[in-house]
């Protein structure tokens, strides 16, 4: 029974037992990624490196059998590197977008594929969340925003764009017909568990224009009271007096902000906030204040009690916190000439610095996960994207101009989407441990890509590109290793299909394998 | 095109229906069908418990297989190392030109030939050489390698095969012996019309000779070689000796009705003309006494244990391997029955494992023997895939009977009565010898069953490889062997206490075992008394590149390594002498000229940032460029690479990157850090020892000539070797002749007559031609450091 030391902890295991195995004894839990519990180890990913200090030498613990008096370090700075350094590797053979170029290109970062899949699939109450996750006002959006958003649709490789901007407006026009409840945000479920007898803590924001109406939108799906103040007689801001009638219906306009009204946010019209004065009064009675006032009085952003430059109020990067850490300031007093989803997007941000804020947690805005990014296409990769999408061409909405998309017309237009995003971006081990480690994609600059294939079953999607050769599913299932060295692909023997191949082990491959290389069709 | 299926039912009935027996199948269906077809290995898998992820995973990872149907004929380039400093990628693109083959096509329109890439072809010496189905041709420049082709054509025109040896008459009192070399390297030097023609004129003469075919004596940059031999007298060796010559060669020594008469006289004048024929060496080398000063300095220095009695032997007959000495060690242990005092023997001589590892031999056996576990076995590692090294493919050849004298004994020390010798697949000549030599200890009660009445049992199988550096690693030579692709696995546990199939396994290299006869003949202190340090006994190397006398060594070690090259080797045909010589193949190191008093030892040579390896020593002189050469490594190692961990597969493959970007001048400040970086990551975190060991030719490259490196960088290659750096002009000394205009494959030379030619660089291919042909020395290489993208003026 050999005994070992871990981190400094002394433990003895049974003849046989793996330096994991042992760790995990302990409460240590190592990164792996082509581990299989309960199987022999494989030993291909080597994440789970350590390092035997009596021998100075990394080795893998889920293959390294612990021997009398092996001293091992699982979380030094120089084996956390090491990690560091396998992922890196790891990314710059991975040929994948965690998410799509529409997403990322979205100044709300909305999750675009996931929101077309749900109206394809006739969730429209699941499709509303998804908009409503990122983007408040989305039937006001549906009409106005120039959609940023299709120029980056790879689908327009091939032919058009997907209409996302006219799905989005489904999304929203069919929530407004049924009059539905916006949900709490999840950051007000926690706070509604968390917190049942704290006292409400209150907002005021300044500006009832997109960036106001935004964050008071976020806020009180957080649980928090908000007042919105502002200088016109009804809110909008420049939505309701500068954008032309026969773009954005003042009808729309109104059970927009209906919607916020209903999430119990108050409005004071015809109030002026001085920016000297006023602002104190506010910090005295609310617990936090939101700077949106936008730029109708021109130049005037100097004027608040906050740090300014030559281009407006001065906010730091992702939390929109200004000099004073009790004002948040958005929209157009920050910059100026934005779209309106960018102040939209602004506002949420500044919702969950403040959620941060006031609940005692570190204030560092939406959280950014690791990207991969697939970047510019090469040749014959549209193709491979093309092969889950419906081959027609853009569907036009029927009616009089400015019409949106029946619904059969919406559900035609859906299927067009070519679904570029991972359909595992959120369980992917290989995106977790890169944040967790702060890997880069961009270490190995100047170096090849792996071409993107994509192989889809009835209800499996198979990308090989995102593959890191862990061989769960070649051990599972009759998948197969082809090839040698860096040209290792995982296929299918024969040419026969992926489903033969898969056989009954395709959930257990789907779900053992440590990237989005393997994902159920259906998955979110 | 419908296949006959009917080979792969013989093939699955030979072998079996087991999971391992796939490689073997593959191989017998690719020898019917020259490739394998999807319709056969799915009836494989139908007949056999193999299943189709098994057989697609086996048959694409081993380079030996092929999907495609190919060519009538394969035409295998070597790019070895020692082939690749002597250009063999001209050769490729000039055949590739021949056969007018478009951009990643391998196969010529007509369906004649099909061109394919190969790391080693193992006849170093005739660098550079390629093969066309079992024909090798060498010394080969861009502007011959066409004559190639044609020759073999004519040969195939004229129904003419290569023969495969049989046995030769039995000696008798009173006779000559002519005696003829039959390596691969002699065989591709062209011995086997030399020999015909000998017997042809020992028949016509009816003299009282033999002709007998020897192993290879080490001398490879002298093949052909015939040795006379009269009745007491002292071998007479004639080097590099053509057909036409076979009969004057008898005629000079065997007189007609058998009374021979030795003319010392005109051995001197007929050597000389022989020596200087068609060789690029100064005659000025041979100065006095030319008969033997070569073969003196060659074979001076030299030691010879495991390559004893090489050029003495025919090398299947059995009998005379027993007149010298053959089987006394086997039977001396047989006889004691005392195994573990042959593990004690074996421990004391020091012998370490000559793989390149360097594993103390008898520690190995005696923790095999030890184990825990049954059955046990054993496996010779005949995998020698290091481009350059040659030494196992020599010893199989030639020596068969010492190896298996030496596997039979670890045998019986160990306790095993099973074995393998996993042969590599490019070694057919090794292969076939070894093939006769088990058959005929067979036949005698070497053995099977109770080996010369012991009750000791043994049987040994072939297993040929198929094709992948990497199973020449431990655990991959055993999944190989269990039928899987060639992966490593993480050690411990190691091999000797479980590996195939879970059982002790002992894999030893060959030349560690046929060191063992030698050991157990003479006694451990014999052994001992050669060497330095912990590196006792001797090393068989394989020595080539730019080296005067390049062939077989075999030296006790702590000799240096100038020593090797300047004494043992003649030195370097360029003036300046060596600039490095690269130790340990690609998981070695080069040694500059300036640490050329390095002993050649285990220690000495780590301690310089080179391993000893198997015995690839190739001499580099100041034509060679060391960031090209690491790119070389480097490229095969990611082409051998397995692909089962990260830091190998996508380590050499970024090291790679870099390497391809400096010697095309498209380097980034900063490349030379980020190498040392990476291969920090891969040499660190790499599961098994190629992936350890990958990057130690670009460490050692960069640590001794880093100024090359920095001038990469900079878009110059001092070496003028890097194609992309160097550029190809026409100086005044060009006397209009219209040579080079002509010979230009790529018409980039506009004729003009008695008027200075131009190169026109945006078509130039560096091929070398023009300088090659040019009368006048008008054409220089130079590497003006200006990008690429720039025209040179």
């Amino acid at each position: 029974m050999p005994q070992l030391t871990i981190n400094g902890r002394s433990v003895t295991v049974e003849n046989g037992v793996t330096v994991l195995e042992a760790a995990r004894g302990l409460g240590i839990t190592l990164p792996t990624l082509c581990h299989l519990p309960g199987k022999p180890a494989f030993t291909s990913c080597m994440i789970c490196v350590v390092k035997n200090e009596v021998t100075g030498r990394l080795i893998p613990s889920c293959s390294a059998p612990v021997m009398e008096g092996m001293v091992i370090t699982t979380d030094s700075d120089e084996v956390r590197q090491e990690r560091k350094k396998i992922l890196d590797l790891l990314l710059s053979e991975h040929s994948g977008d965690c998410e799509a170029p529409c997403t990322t290109t979205c100044p709300a970062r909305m999750d675009i594929p996931l929101m077309i899949r749900q109206i394809a699939g006739g969730q429209l109450k699941e499709a509303y969340e998804t908009v409503t996750d990122r983007i408040a006002l989305p039937a006001v959006l549906g009409r106005i925003c120039p959609a940023p958003c299709e120029k980056a649709c790879r689908r327009g490789h091939h032919d058009a764009p997907v209409s996302i901007c006219l799905l989005k407006r489904f999304a929203a026009d069919e929530a407004l017909k049924v009059d539905a409840d916006v949900p709490p945000s999840p950051e007000g479920l926690r706070r509604t568990s968390r917190a049942a007898s704290a006292p409400d803590k209150r907002i005021a924001i300044i500006g009832a224009g997109p960036a106001g109406l935004a964050a008071a939108f976020y806020l009180a799906r957080s649980g928090y009271a908000c007042t919105v103040l502002d200088e016109h007689e009804a809110p909008g801001g420049q939505l309701r007096y500068r954008v032309a009638r026969d773009k954005l219906p003042m009808d729309v306009l109104d059970r927009e902000i209906d919607v916020i009204r209903k999430l119990g946010v108050l409005f004071q019209m015809n109030t002026r906030i001085e920016p000297g004065a006023g602002i104190q009064r506010l910090k005295a009675n609310y617990d936090a204040i939101v700077l949106t006032p936008g730029r109708t009085h021109g130049d005037s952003w100097h004027l608040w009690p906050v740090e300014s430059d030559g281009r407006g109020v001065k906010v730091e990067t992702g939390t929109f916190r200004t000099s004073d850490p009790m004002i948040f300031a958005g929209g157009e007093v920050v910059h100026a000439g934005q779209m309106s989803v960018r102040a939209v997007a602004h506002g949420k941000s500044i919702a969950c610095a403040i959620d941060q804020w006031l609940g005692g947690r570190p204030v560092v805005g939406l959280e950014k996960s690791f990207e991969s990014r697939l970047g510019q296409l090469k040749e014959g990769e549209i193709g491979e994207m093309m092969k889950d999408a419906d081959p027609g061409t853009r569907v036009e909405p029927e009616g009089e101009h400015g019409a949106g998309y029946s619904t059969d017309k919406a559900v035609q237009e859906s299927r067009r989407c070519l679904q570029c995003d991972c359909r595992k971006a959120k369980h992917c081990k290989l995106r977790d441990l890169s944040v967790e480690y702060g890997a880069s994609q961009k270490v190995f600059t100047g170096s090849s890509r792996t071409k993107f294939v994509k192989t889809v079953s009835p209800q499996v999607i198979f990308e090989p590109g995102k593959c890191i050769k862990c061989g769960i599913c070649v051990r599972l299932s009759g998948l197969a290793f082809l090839g040698r060295g860096y040209e290792t692909v995982v296929g299918v023997p024969f040419g026969d299909s992926l489903k033969s191949a898969l056989g009954s082990a395709a959930a257990d491959c789907v779900r053992n394998c440590p990237t989005g290389a393997l994902a159920w069709k259906a998955d979110a | 095109m419908s296949e006959d299926l009917q080979c792969v039912d013989e093939a699955v009935a030979e072998f079996g229906r087991d999971a391992s027996a796939v490689i073997p199948i593959l191989q017998r269906l690719q020898q019917r069908y020259r490739y394998l077809p999807e319709a056969a290995l799915r009836r494989v898998c139908e007949l056999t418990e193999i299943t189709p992820a098994a057989i697609a995973g086996v048959s694409t990872f081993y380079s030996q297989f092929r999907h495609k149907p190919v060519g009538r004929h394969i035409i295998s380039i070597c790019h070895g190392t020692a082939c690749h400093v002597k250009g063999s990628e001209l050769i490729q693109d000039a055949l590739a030109r021949d056969l007018k083959l478009g951009e990643g096509e391998d196969t010529d329109s007509n369906g004649v030939f099909t061109l394919e890439r190969v790391a080693c072809l193992g006849c170093c010496t005739l660098a550079p050489v390629i093969k066309i189905d079992d024909i090798t041709y060498g010394h080969l420049t861009s502007q011959t390698v066409s004559r190639a082709l044609h020759d073999f054509l004519e040969l195939e025109k004229r129904g003419i095969v290569p023969e495969r040896h049989d046995r030769t008459a039995a000696k008798g009192a009173g006779l000559a012996e002519i005696r003829i070399g039959v390596g691969s390297c002699c065989e591709a030097g062209g011995s086997q019309s030399v020999r015909r023609e000998l017997e042809a004129e020992v028949k016509r003469l009816g003299a009282a000779a033999v002709i007998k075919p020897v192993g290879c004596v080490g001398m490879c940059h002298q093949t052909p070689l015939v040795q006379i031999i009269t009745g007491g007298g002292e071998p007479v060796t004639y080097a590099k000796v053509r057909a036409e010559e076979a009969a004057r060669i008898v005629r000079r020594h065997l007189k007609p009705g058998g009374i021979v008469r030795r003319i010392r006289a005109g051995v001197d004048t007929v050597l000389e003309h022989l020596l200087t024929d068609d060789t690029w060496e100064p005659v000025s080398r041979y100065a006095l006494d030319v008969r033997d000063a070569p073969v003196c300095s060659f074979l001076g220095k030299q030691k010879r244990i495991a390559s004893e009695w090489c050029g003495d032997l025919d090398p299947l007959d059995i009998t005379e391997y027993a007149a010298h000495g053959g089987w006394t060690a086997l039977k001396a242990c047989l006889k004691a029955g005392q195994p573990e005092q042959i593990v004690e023997e074996v421990t004391r001589s020091g012998l370490r494992g000559r793989g390149g590892a360097g594993f103390p031999t008898g520690r190995k056996w005696a923790v095999v023997r030890a184990a825990p576990g049954s059955p046990k076995y054993l496996v010779c590692n005949g995998d020698e895939g290091d481009p350059g090294a040659f030494m196992d493919r020599m010893l199989l050849e030639s020596f068969p009977y010492r190896v298996l004298e030496g596997i039979v004994i670890s045998a019986y020390a160990m306790g095993i009565h099973e074995g393998f010798l996993y042969i590599r697949a490019e070694y057919p000549l090794a292969l076939q010898r070894i093939r006769a030599a088990l058959a005929r200890m067979e036949s005698d009660g070497l053995l099977g069953s109770s080996l010369l009445g012991s009750g000791f049992d043994l049987t040994l199988k072939i297993v040929e490889g198929a094709g992948a550096f990497v199973s020449g690693e431990e655990t991959a030579l055993l999944a190989s062997i269990e039928g899987q692709r060639a992966m490593p696995k993480f050690r411990p546990p190691y091999p000797a206490e479980s590996g195939l199939w879970g059982k002790p396994t002992a894999i030893n290299n060959v030349e560690t075992l046929a060191m063992v006869p030698w050991i157990l003949r003479n006694g451990a202190g014999a052994f001992q008394e050669m060497g330095a340090g912990s590196s006792r006994g001797t090393k068989v190397f394989s020595l080539a590149g730019k080296v005067v006398r390049g062939g077989l060594i075999e030296v006790p070690m702590g000799i240096s390594v100038r020593d090797i090259v300047n004494e043992i080797g003649g030195g370097t045909p360029d003036e300046r002498g060596f600039k490095a010589v690269q130790i340990g193949g690609p998981s070695g190191g080069c040694l500059p000229a300036s640490l050329g008093n390095t002993p050649v030892t285990y220690e000495s040579l780590a301690a310089e940032g080179c391993i000893m390896g198997s015995g690839g020593l190739v001499v580099l002189d100041h034509s060679d460029c060391m960031v090209d050469l690491a790119r070389y490594f480097m490229t095969f190692t990611q082409h051998e690479s397995c692909g089962k961990c990260t830091p190998c597969r996508v380590g050499t493959k970024r090291m790679l990157e870099i390497l391809e970007r400096l010697c095309e001048g498209r380097g980034v400040k900063g490349d030379i850090e980020r190498l040392e970086e990476f291969a920090r990551t891969t040499a660190g975190g790499s599961l098994c020892g190629l992936g350890k060991t990958a990057a130690n030719p670009v460490l050692s490259t960069i640590r001794h000539f880093r100024d090359e490196y920095q001038a990469h960088l900079e878009g110059r290659c001092p070496a003028l070797k890097c194609r992309k750096l160097v550029a190809y002009t026409i100086t005044e000394d060009c006397i209009g002749c219209t040579k080079c205009a002509q010979i230009c494959p790529v018409e980039a030379i506009t004729p003009a007559p008695y008027r200075k030619h131009e190169i026109q660089q945006d078509k130039c291919t560096k091929c070398d031609s023009c300088r090659q042909v040019c009368p006048s020395n008008a054409v220089v290489l130079g590497s003006p450091g200006v990008s690429v993208d720039k025209e040179v003026g």
